[in-house]
C-alpha cells in the first residue's frame, strides 16, 4: 500500500520523541568544518594526501555552513560532489576501447574556451578554477596544465602526471560519526568502513562532477611530439586526414589510438548530472557562476551529456547518432549498457526528498546487512568482508523494508522503500538506488559490469555478449573497491538527499531573493505573488487554479490521499508539514504510483525500458513486486518487449515545477531550449518538429536560450504549461539523424589518395561504405534488433523450419526475399532496408513509437481561463 | 587369414607404445564452470576466476595442442583467468585455434558474423589459409611497443595482387620470413573480460609503425579487416590470444617461445605463478582465489 510522507513523518518523530532517546542535533557540521583545517589527522599506516597551496574542500564546507548541514549531511554532500567511485578508467580507456565511443575532454573542457562549456555542454564551471595566465591563477601558461583549467590540488596532482605515487584526496576524508545501528559498527565503536581512498576525488577540471586524476602511464616526450606541445591535445584529437589526406580518414580521429596515453583520467560524480543552478539564487553569468549559485539534486536542465560522451566521435557515426540526440538535461541511461530501446529520461529533481512517499510491503530480493552469517557457507547466501569483524551481508527476500533518514537530527524510519526510476525501477530501497547511479556513471564497470553487457558485435546466441546478463551485487561487493567505499557512506549520501539542500525552491522565494538583491530592505511575499499571478493570468487565478488542480490533477499529484487528507477540494496543496525540521511542503505532489503508458499517453518507449528485467544487466535492483506488475495489454509492441512489469510511468511530482520547464520524462512537451554557443562546431541543437510526411519543417520554430534566471525559468514554464494545456499547439516532434550515417567497409586499397575496392569480386565489387542519409528515424536506428534480424535472416536461408517451429513461418518469405536481395548487392543494403522499413518495424523493432511529445492530454478541455488559472496556480507550489 | 603376432615383435610394439605414452604430454587438469549452448547460461567471468582457480603447475602443463582440442567456451573461461603478464619481447611462433559451430565450420561464416566475416571468404582468402599457410607467429618489440608479424608464404597474397615490392625479411629458426602487417602494442581493454587489462596488438594505426608497407600491410588495419588481437599469459613465454575483425571476434590463437618457456617454466610454478605485470591487474583478488583448493 502506497503510503504518504506526512502522516509517516509526523507520527514517527512524535513517537521517537516521545519514546525515543533523547537525540540532540548534532553540531553545525559546515560551521565545524569551516573554521577547522581540512586534513583529517591520518591513521598510522594510511596514506594521507599531500596538502595543496588551495584547500579544495574549503568551498564545500562553506557551503555545508550556509545551507546549515549537520556533519552525515556533509560528508553525503561532498561524496556525491566529488567522488567518482574510480570511474577515471571507464571515462578514459573502457568507454573508449570497449564500447567504441570516444570522448574529446580537451574539446570539452580546454580552459582557453572557460566561457563555452556551459552554452556547448550545459557544464557548469567550477566557480574555484581558474585560466592559467589569469591574475591570481597559480598556473601561468596551460603548458603547465596540459590545457586544461587551473583547479585547487592541482599543485600537487600535476606533480604526479607521468608517475606513480599519487595520492587521492579522497584519502583525506573526515568520515562522519558512525551510526550505531548499523548492524556493521558494532553498536557505534567499530568503524569498519571501507578506505575513503576509493571514493577517488581527484581534483576537479573545471566543470562540476568532472574529475582528473593523474595518467601514470604519461610519456611527456610522446605527448609533445604527437601534439606539438603541452598546452593543448591538437595531436590527438584531430582527425587522421590531416596527415593521410585520405578521404575516409576524416572520419577516424587520432583519440581511437588506444595507445596514446594522456595526461589525465578523466572521472565523473553523480554531480555531473545532477549539480544545476539554484533556482532560488540563479547566477548572473550562468558561464561563470559563484558557489552560491549552485545546489546539488535539482538535476542539470542543460547538460548535454550524450553529446558529451560522443564528442570525439564524428557526427556520421552510427554510435553517435544512435545516441547523442537526447534533448538538453535529459540523458539516456540505458545507452552504454545498451537495451536497444530509444529511452532517453530527464535527471530526476529531487526536491523535498523526505516528503517523497515510500510503499510499503514491496518483495525485495536483496542483500541485507547481518553481523554474522552463522552457520551459513554459501558465499551466494551470506558473505562477509575478510579481515573485518562482522561486517557480513545475506542475501533475502523480505517485504517489510523501511528507507532511514535523518531529519533534523533525528531518526526517521518511512515504512517502505521509493520508486526512483521513470517506469519505477530502482525499487530495492534508497540506499541500493543511490548505489546504482555510481553504476550509471562508471564507477566499478571492469570488475562488475562491463562484462554482462551486450555487445552489439556478437550475432552468435551462443557465445558471451549475445544478450545482457544480470551482474551479481554480491561480487562486485567483493571485487571492486570503490563499491565498497560507496556502500560504506550510502546513508550519509541518503542524509544529504534529506537536507536543506533538496528543500523546495518557491519562486515566492526566488523573486525576494531578487529584490532583496537589488534592495536588502524588500520584501515579497506568497502573498505578492498570487497578486502578481492574479494580475498576469486574471482576477482570482490561483484561487480558482486550486479548485481546478483538485478536480483534475490531484488524483495523481497529490501525496496525500482523500483517504487520509480529505477531500481535495477542501486542501491546502501548500501546507507545510509541521514535523520536519524545516517545515518544507507536506505534499510531495505526487502520489508517485504507477501509471499505465497507454493512460498517460507519453513518449512509452522508455515505459519499455528492459534492464531491471529479470536475467537483465539491472535485475538485482527492481523489486519482485515492480516486475511482478501486470502487463499493460495495450501497448501495440510484441509480448516480450512489455513483460516483466514494464510499460508504467511513475507520476511525477510537480513540487516546483515552475523551476524544471520543458516537460515529461523525455523533456518534450515545451519548447526546445538550447545553448546557442559561439562556436558553431559545438552547437548541438537539433530541428526536431515534422510535418504530417514525418519530415523536418522548412521552418522551424525558434529554440528558447538557456536562462537559469528566475524570469527564464518561469517564462520556459508558461510557455511549456500552455502547450501541455493545448495538444493542438504543440507541433509534431519527432528526432530523426542530422548528418549521413556513413560506414566505411570492406577492404579498401589506395590508389594514390583515393580509395578502391581491394575485393572487386563478384557481389562486393564497389562495397566500400554503407550511407544512411540524413532525417532518418534515430529512435529506428536506436531500436533495431539488429541480432535477431541477422539469426533470422541466417535461418530464413539455412534453416527455415527453426524458424517455422518459432512461430516465425509468416516471416520467411519476407526475409528470404531480403537475404536473396543483401547477398545478391550488399551494396544495396539500405535500400533493402528501407524498403522493408514496416515488416522490420513490426518485428524487428523494440519500441515503434516516434513522435515524442504526444499525450498526457488532460487538461486539455478546460477553458481558456482555467488553463490560466492552472497555470497560475502551480506556480506557487 | 591373420598372422599370429609373435612375442617379440609384441614386445616391441608394447614397448613402442609405452615410449609414446611417456613422450605425452599430461594434460593440464583443469576445471571449467559447467555451462550450455545458450549465452545466458555462461557463469560470470569473475566467478569463473573466483571458483575455479588455476593452480600454476596446471597452467605449466598447458599446451597448444591442449588448447586446439578445447571449445570456444572453454577458451573464454581460461583466457578469463590469466593475467596479461609481461609485454612480450622478441619471436613467438603461432597457431591459430578457430571456434568451430555445430557444422565444424568456420563458425564466424556459419552465424554470418557481419559484413567483414562474409568478405573473409572472398577470392579465396580464407582465414584459414591466411592463418595456417601463411602465418607463422609474431615478433614482439617491446621497448618500441610495436609487433610484426611473421609471414613464410605469399603467394596467396601476391596472387591476389596484394603485395607491391619485397617486403623486408629476417631470419627466423634458420628461415627467412617477411616480417609484416605491423601494430601498436600496449595494455588496453580486453573486449571479452574488463576485469582486468590485456596486451593490446592494435592494427588500425598500423599505417604510422616505420617500416609500413601499403600492400599488404594495409589488409590488417582500418582500410582492411581492421584487426585487433589481445593477449594473456598462460605462463611466461606462452600467450593465449583472441582476434577481432572490426572489433567482433573471429578467431584464437596461442603465441609460443619455447626458449623462454623452457628457461622460465620451472620457477613459474616455483614461485606460485608469479609473473612481471606491465598492464592494469585489476582489483579482484586474483591470489586469493589461487589459494583456494
Amino acid at each position: 500500500m502506497k503510503r504518504m510522507l506526512l502522516a509517516a513523518i509526523a507520527a514517527i518523530v512524535t513517537l521517537a520523541i516521545v519514546l525515543g532517546p533523547s537525540q540532540q542535533p548534532g553540531p553545525n557540521a559546515g560551521q565545524a568544518y569551516a573554521q577547522a583545517a581540512p586534513a583529517a589527522v591520518a591513521p598510522a599506516g594510511k596514506p594521507m594526501p599531500e596538502t595543496s597551496i588551495v584547500d579544495q574542500d574549503a568551498p564545500y564546507f562553506e557551503a555545508c555552513a550556509r545551507e546549515g548541514l549537520n556533519e552525515s549531511e556533509c560528508v553525503g554532500r561532498l561524496i556525491w560532489y566529488k567522488a567518482t567511485g574510480g570511474n577515471e578508467r571507464f571515462h578514459t580507456y573502457t568507454f573508449q576501447q570497449r564500447i567504441g565511443v570516444l570522448v574529446d575532454w580537451f574539446r570539452v573542457l580546454r580552459a582557453d574556451h572557460r566561457d563555452a562549456p556551459f552554452w556547448a555542454w550545459g557544464l557548469i564551471n567550477d566557480p574555484s578554477c581558474c585560466k592559467p595566465g589569469d591574475p591570481d591563477c597559480p598556473a601561468k601558461s596551460p603548458e603547465e596544465t596540459y590545457g586544461f583549467d587551473w583547479c585547487p590540488g592541482d599543485d600537487v596532482l600535476l606533480k604526479y602526471v607521468g608517475k606513480n605515487g599519487y595520492v587521492d584526496p579522497a584519502c583525506g576524508l573526515k568520515d562522519a560519526a558512525l551510526d550505531p545501528d548499523d548492524p556493521h559498527s558494532q553498536g557505534g565503536k567499530v568503524d569498519q568502513r571501507a578506505s575513503p581512498c576509493d571514493l577517488r576525488f581527484g581534483t576537479s577540471t573545471g566543470a562540476l562532477g568532472i574529475r582528473k586524476f593523474p595518467n601514470p602511464r604519461f610519456d611527456a616526450a610522446k605527448w609533445q611530439a604527437l601534439n606539438g606541445g603541452k598546452a593543448d591535445w591538437s595531436g590527438f584529437n584531430a582527425t587522421k586526414a590531416a596527415a593521410t589526406g585520405i578521404e575516409s580518414d576524416s572520419r577516424v580521429s587520432k583519440l581511437a589510438d588506444a595507445s596514446v596515453e594522456p595526461p589525465f583520467l578523466i572521472g565523473t560524480t553523480c554531480g555531473s548530472c545532477h549539480i544545476a543552478f539554484d533556482p532560488l539564487n540563479p547566477p548572473a553569468d550562468p558561464a561563470h557562476p559563484k558557489w552560491e549559485n549552485i545546489k546539488g539534486l535539482i538535476g542539470n536542465q542543460y547538460t548535454r551529456m550524450s553529446e558529451l560522451l560522443g564528442s570525439g566521435m564524428p557526427k556520421s557515426a552510427l554510435e553517435y547518432q544512435m545516441f547523442a540526440h537526447a534533448r538538453p538535461g535529459v540523458t539516456d541511461t540505458s545507452a552504454i549498457s545498451h537495451d536497444q530501446i530509444n529511452n532517453p529520461g530527464t535527471i530526476n529533481a529531487l526536491f523535498n526528498v523526505a516528503q517523497r512517499p515510500v510503499f510499503k510491503g514491496e518483495k525485495i530480493t536483496k542483500w541485507r546487512k547481518v553481523n554474522t552469517c552463522g552457520a551459513e557457507k554459501d558465499e551466494g547466501k551470506c558473505w562477509c568482508e575478510p579481515g573485518a569483524n562482522g561486517k557480513c551481508w545475506q542475501m533475502s527476500t523480505r517485504d517489510d523494508d523501511t528507507t532511514t533518514v535523518f531529519l533534523g537530527g533525528q531518526k526517521v524510519a518511512l515504512p517502505g522503500v521509493h520508486h526512483i526510476l521513470k517506469g519505477g525501477e530502482d525499487s530495492t530501497g534508497a540506499h541500493e538506488a543511490i548505489q546504482r547511479v555510481y553504476f550509471n556513471i562508471g564507477s566499478c564497470a571492469e570488475q562488475c559490469w562491463v562484462n554482462h553487457f551486450s555487445d552489439m558485435r556478437q550475432v552468435d546466441p551462443e557465445q558471451r555478449g549475445f544478450g545482457q546478463t544480470p551482474f551479481n551485487v554480491g561480487q562486485c561487493r567483493r571485487d571492486c573497491p570503490s563499491f565498497r567505499a560507496v556502500e560504506d557512506r550510502l546513508q550519509n549520501i541518503l542524509d544529504f538527499f534529506a537536507s536543506a539542500e533538496s528543500d523546495q525552491t518557491d519562486l515566492a522565494v526566488a523573486r525576494a531573493n531578487e529584490k532583496k538583491a537589488k534592495n536588502p530592505a524588500a520584501t515579497y511575499t506568497l502573498a505578492d505573488l498570487g497578486a502578481d499571478l492574479d494580475k498576469e493570468f486574471g482576477k482570482g487565478a490561483v484561487s480558482r487554479g486550486q479548485a481546478v488542480f483538485a478536480e483534475n490533477c490531484a488524483r495523481c499529484h497529490s501525496s496525500v490521499p482523500e483517504s487520509t487528507g480529505g477531500p481535495f477540494a477542501n486542501r491546502d496543496f501548500a501546507a507545510p508539514n509541521e514535523a520536519h525540521p524545516r517545515k518544507v511542503r507536506a505534499d510531495f505532489l505526487s502520489n508517485e504510483q504507477s501509471t499505465p503508458v497507454t493512460e498517460v499517453g507519453t513518449f512509452r518507449c522508455r515505459s519499455l525500458h528492459s534492464n531491471h528485467r529479470a536475467g537483465h544487466l539491472y535485475m538485482e535492483y527492481a523489486s519482485d513486486s515492480m516486475r511482478l506488475r501486470p502487463p499493460v495489454a495495450d501497448i501495440p509492441e510484441r509480448p516480450e518487449l512489455k513483460d516483466g512489469g514494464r510499460g508504467y510511468y511513475r507520476n511525477i511530482s510537480l513540487v516546483n515545477v515552475w523551476a524544471t520547464a520543458p516537460f515529461m520524462h523525455n523533456n518534450a512537451i515545451g519548447p526546445e531550449i538550447c545553448g546557442k554557443p559561439a562556436n558553431k562546431d559545438n552547437d548541438f541543437h537539433r530541428a526536431r518538429y515534422v510535418g504530417a510526411d514525418g519530415k523536418l519543417l522548412a521552418s522551424q520554430p525558434d529554440c528558447l536560450r538557456y536562462d537559469p534566471t528566475v524570469d527564464g525559468r518561469f517564462e520556459l514554464y508558461k510557455r511549456s504549461m500552455h502547450e501541455l494545456l493545448n495538444p493542438k499547439e504543440r507541433g509534431v516532434k519527432r528526432t530523426l539523424t542530422n548528418a549521413d550515417l556513413i560506414v566505411d567497409l570492406g577492404v579498401r586499397k589506395l590508389d594514390g589518395k583515393t580509395e578502391k575496392p581491394a575485393l572487386s569480386v563478384g557481389p562486393f565489387t564497389d562495397f566500400m561504405q554503407l550511407r544512411i542519409p540524413a532525417g532518418s528515424s534515430a529512435g529506428f536506428l536506436n531500436g533495431l534488433q539488429h541480432k535477431l534480424l541477422v539469426d533470422d535472416l541466417f535461418l530464413a536461408k539455412r534453416d527455415p523450419a527453426h524458424l517455422e517451429a518459432a512461430g516465425k513461418q509468416a516471416l520467411v518469405p519476407t526475409l528470404q526475399k531480403m537475404a536473396d536481395e543483401l547477398l545478391a548487392k550488399p551494396v544495396r543494403f539500405v535500400e533493402v532496408m528501407q524498403a522493408n522499413r514496416d515488416f522490420l518495424s513490426a518485428h524487428y523493432q523494440t519500441c515503434t513509437q516516434e513522435i515524442e511529445n504526444e499525450g498526457h492530454r488532460f487538461g486539455e478541455d478546460l477553458s481558456a481561463a482555467d488553463k490560466k488559472a492552472l497555470t497560475a496556480f502551480l506556480a506557487t507550489l | 587369414m591373420k598372422r599370429p603376432i609373435r612375442p617379440a615383435a609384441a614386445l616391441s610394439l608394447a614397448a613402442a607404445l609405452a615410449l609414446a605414452a611417456c613422450s605425452k604430454p599430461e594434460p593440464p587438469a583443469i576445471g571449467f564452470a559447467p555451462y550450455d549452448k545458450g549465452y545466458q547460461t555462461k557463469m560470470d567471468l569473475a566467478q569463473v576466476d573466483y571458483k575455479y582457480p588455476i593452480p600454476p603447475a596446471e597452467l605449466a602443463k598447458i599446451t597448444p595442442d591442449y588448447l586446439a582440442k578445447l571449445d570456444q567456451e572453454q577458451l573464454d573461461q581460461i583466457y578469463a583467468r590469466l593475467p596479461a603478464g609481461p609485454i612480450p619481447d622478441g619471436a613467438f611462433d603461432g597457431r591459430i585455434l578457430l571456434p568451430r559451430g555445430d557444422s565444424g565450420k568456420f563458425r564466424l561464416a556459419e552465424v554470418v558474423g557481419g559484413f567483414t566475416g562474409t568478405l573473409l571468404h572472398l577470392k579465396g582468402l580464407l582465414v584459414e589459409d591466411i592463418g595456417e599457410a601463411l602465418w607463422r607467429g609474431k615478433v614482439f618489440y617491446r621497448d618500441e611497443r610495436v609487433l610484426r608479424n611473421r609471414i613464410e608464404d605469399l603467394s596467396v597474397l601476391k596472387k591476389a595482387g596484394l603485395v607491391e615490392g619485397e617486403p623486408t625479411k629476417m631470419q627466423y629458426g634458420g628461415k627467412e620470413t617477411w616480417l609484416l602487417f605491423p601494430a601498436k602494442l600496449y595494455c588496453g581493454q580486453s573486449l571479452l573480460d574488463a576485469r582486468r587489462e590485456s596486451i593490446v596488438i592494435d592494427y588500425f594505426f598500423t599505417d604510422e609503425i616505420p617500416g609500413y608497407q601499403e600492400s599488404p600491410d594495409f589488409l590488417a588495419g582500418r582500410r582492411g579487416f581492421k584487426v585487433r588481437d589481445e593477449i594473456r599469459m598462460i605462463r611466461p613465454g606462452l600467450y593465449l590470444g583472441r582476434a577481432y575483425l572490426d572489433r567482433a571476434f573471429a578467431l584464437n590463437f596461442v603465441l609460443h617461445d619455447k626458449a623462454t618457456d623452457d628457461r622460465l617454466r620451472e620457477e613459474f610454478v616455483k614461485s606460485g605463478g608469479k609473473a612481471q605485470e606491465d598492464c592494469w591487474p585489476g582489483t579482484q583478488a586474483r591470489t586469493v582465489a589461487m589459494a583456494k583448493p
